[in-house]
């Protein structure tokens, strides 16, 4: 099922689970906007396929936010 | 400029939790994995010589800890160590109403084999500590009862740093006829450790905390004091630890600790150095920043720091992104965001405690590296700060 979530910076709908989960380890769990991973990776000042390398390690890690 | 894809160009400030292994260990360990591979109980002159590299290492590891050769035992590190005395000792008074004392803050390979033993029905007492992570010694008199045989207690805290009155403890348990042992891992190498001014019966250290390799440690033991054996099989490690030597990391510990106990005063003053510079450029910009833990009775290079409304995980993983390891005690490793034990222990609330990071500089950092760190983790918290 799609969420309703959208990119508070771009208005992106439909944030993927990954982008949700990513948005959760960087900024905390209880926060109530977030970023696409276009978006966040410009907040950041990092690359999205850095964002994307992160992402694949907390898989790795069995983190379940993702 | 760092690239997490790559991982050229990092600052590690963890040291905590691992060292970089010295050059000189290096140098000194790698003969014994390529050209001088012999087994330390062989009788020819390849193991001989193997048997005399452990020896020196053995000698070494007294010599930087006031203790006698004979006294030390190596193991694969220091939750062996732990686990070794803990288990052992009890077993000493197998069939016997015991008690034994440790402290609420211990490594959990303290903590978890006092649990266990409690299935066994060995009474312990988990010792508070106060707000600065103090374990305080008038407690453990009071908690000490007619069948205490043991006591258990940190030398430093791998979490916070805090050192332990460990001397006035072991003064007061000296001749009562209860063992006392120190887990000593985050201290060996860093602090001055001397086994007779601290009266300890036991301490535990691991190599790799100190910049030799992993998979050794060691248990100091005193020759006065028994302790059944931890592996039966052959004669290696005095009996207490049968099974084929690891030649090369107790080589490297042996060089790693000598060269550490050697240097132990220039690196404390510029480790202290480095976290005075992070910890004021940090508060420069992030007034309400506090420090976990005790600041003075502290390791050198180590240094806890709690942020308001900012979880400790995102400022770890948002370092990460710039190159920066420091460490948390709370991030989810996989279904686990428990909060840190220590961090409660000093009467932290759950997010309080989940707000903290972990700093701890080791010998390679540079004054250079602390400033960079301490405005890194200041944008790091102005980002999370500016989207939540």
């Amino acid at each position: 099922m799609k969420n309703d979530i959208r990119c508070f910076a771009c208005g992106k709908a439909h944030l993927t689970k990954d982008e949700v989960g990513i948005n959760k380890k960087m900024l905390g769990r209880d926060i109530k906007q977030f970023y696409c991973l276009d978006c966040f990776a410009e907040h950041l000042d990092v690359t999205t396929d850095e964002l994307l390398a992160k992402i694949e390690e907390f898989k790795e890690q069995g983190c379940t936010l993702f | 400029m760092y690239s997490v894809l790559t991982g050229e160009t990092m600052i590690y400030a963890d040291n905590a939790a691992t060292t970089k292994i010295s050059d000189k260990a290096f140098e000194k360990m790698l003969p014994f994995l390529q050209e001088q591979y012999g087994n330390a109980s062989s009788q020819y002159s390849l193991g001989i010589k193997a048997k005399r590299a452990v020896e020196q290492a053995r000698k070494q590891v007294a010599e930087a800890i006031g203790a006698q050769p004979a006294e030390i035992t190596f193991t694969s590190g220091g939750s062996e160590a732990n686990n070794w005395v803990l288990q052992g000792v009890t077993k000493l008074f197998k069939g016997e109403d015991i008690h034994i004392i440790t402290s609420s803050i211990e490594h959990h390979s303290v903590l978890n084999v006092c649990r266990a033993l409690e299935t066994e029905n060995i009474k312990v007492t988990y010792l508070p500590v106060n707000k600065n992570g103090l374990v305080l010694v008038d407690d453990v008199i009071s908690a000490v009862k007619p069948n205490t045989k043991f006591v258990s207690i940190m030398l430093a805290n791998n979490e916070i740093g805090t050192i332990q009155p460990i001397a006035e403890i072991g003064k007061y348990l000296h001749g009562k006829g209860i063992l006392f042992h120190t887990d000593a891992v985050q201290a060996v190498g860093h602090i001055p450790v001397d086994i007779n001014k601290l009266h300890v019966d036991f301490l535990s250290a691991s190599a790799h905390k100190f910049n030799g390799a992993k998979g050794t440690g060691f248990l100091y033991k005193r020759a006065s004091v028994d302790l059944p054996n931890l592996v039966f099989g052959g004669k290696q490690e005095h009996g207490y630890r049968a099974g084929t030597e690891n030649v090369a990391g107790i080589v490297a510990a042996g060089y790693a600790i000598e060269e550490n106990v050697k240097e132990m005063r220039k690196t404390a003053e510029r480790l202290q150095a480095m976290v005075q510079t992070t910890v004021s450029e940090i508060r420069e910009r992030i007034p309400d920043v506090w420090i976990n833990g005790n600041a003075e009775l502290r390791l050198p290079g180590t240094v806890n720091l709690g942020f308001n409304g900012v979880s400790g995980e995102s400022l770890m993983n948002i370092l990460d992104l710039k190159g920066v390891c420091v460490s948390t005690s709370s991030a989810c490793n996989s279904v686990n965001d428990e909060p840190s034990h220590v961090l409660l222990a000093l009467g932290l609330s759950e997010e309080q405690a989940k707000s903290a990071i972990r700093i701890s500089y080791g010998k390679y950092n540079t004054i250079e590296e602390a400033e960079y760190i301490a405005s890194a983790i200041c944008d790091a918290y102005s980002k999370i700060k500016s989207a939540i």
